[in-house]
């Protein structure tokens, strides 16, 4: 319980911090951006799909996924 | 006498959920993220059009829609952990929230689709939106489908108690965290970067 609240906790500050940079920040706003929305993926698959105690197989291949996708992303912008 | 039941995650045939749905998660998330770089490449074309078109979206609507969504995820994990340590009715509680927090994620969306279309915003009126319509659609028909999923577990577990199964009950709420962590993608691309 107290694990996955303090998940929830990162996780909406993640969401506001997203909100105030793209407000806010004019240099690297969309490196910032994505950076948080990967963070905020990694927590909800670690600690709310539990995939921490999951095989490093899935741990690894999903955080990977993440990066590749966010990094493609930001190479095309 | 409340017991709790322990699955070996570390086998890798078992991740949390079941080697199916993660099979199945991950075309989603591939198809939905060839989508995300097929929008970002496009925009290369048209920066402004791109540009104008996100400031017309509302954000805090987007922001608060991944509050509900966050909130609602984290009443799924609770629900499964409680449903492991057998307290079925807090288990049932949680998963009621969870489709709570579902439901608020489609009225608000609801609410934003029907604003687009009274300002004239639909699928055809540039490139921006056609990505927007298709990606929002295409996620809310994934929610509806696990608000849909959580109902019958509901009903599954009112009806069996502890004697439901714990492998559909987690692969159930893989398939919600699912939806929750596509509109993680989505979110910032579609409403933010442009």
């Amino acid at each position: 319980m107290k694990s996955s609240l303090i998940t929830l906790v990162v996780l909406v500050i993640l969401t506001i911090l997203s909100a105030v940079v793209s407000n806010y920040v004019t240099n690297y706003a969309t490196t910032i951006i994505l950076i948080l929305a990967g963070l905020k993926f990694i927590g909800i698959t670690y600690f709310f799909m539990d995939l921490i105690k999951a095989h490093i197989f899935w741990r690894i291949i999903i955080a990977a996924f993440v990066f590749v996708i966010l990094t493609i992303i930001l190479v095309i912008y | 006498m409340k017991t709790t039941t322990i699955i070996n995650y570390k086998n890798i045939y078992y991740p949390p959920g079941g080697i199916l749905i993660w099979i199945v998660i991950f075309l989603e998330l591939i198809t939905f993220g060839m989508a995300l770089i097929a929008m970002v490449y496009s925009s290369k074309g048209e920066p402004e059009v791109f540009h104008n078109s996100r400031l017309l979206l509302n954000s805090t609507i987007g922001a608060v829609n991944t509050l509900f969504l966050l909130v609602s995820g984290f009443f799924m994990a609770q629900s499964v952990r409680f449903f492991k340590q057998q307290a079925i009715s807090k288990a049932s509680v949680c998963l009621k929230l969870t489709v709570l927090g579902g439901l608020l994620f489609l009225a608000l969306k609801g609410f934003e689709y029907y604003d687009k279309i009274e300002m004239g915003y639909s699928i055809g009126y540039n490139n921006f939106f056609s990505f927007y319509w298709m990606l929002t659609l295409f996620h809310v028909i994934h929610v509806l489908v696990g608000i849909v999923i959580l109902l019958i577990m509901y009903l599954d577990i009112r009806k069996k108690g502890a004697e439901a199964s714990l492998e559909n009950i987690e692969a159930s709420a893989a398939f919600w965290h699912m939806c929750d962590i596509i509109w993680i993608l989505l979110f910032p691309v579609i409403y933010l970067i442009f």
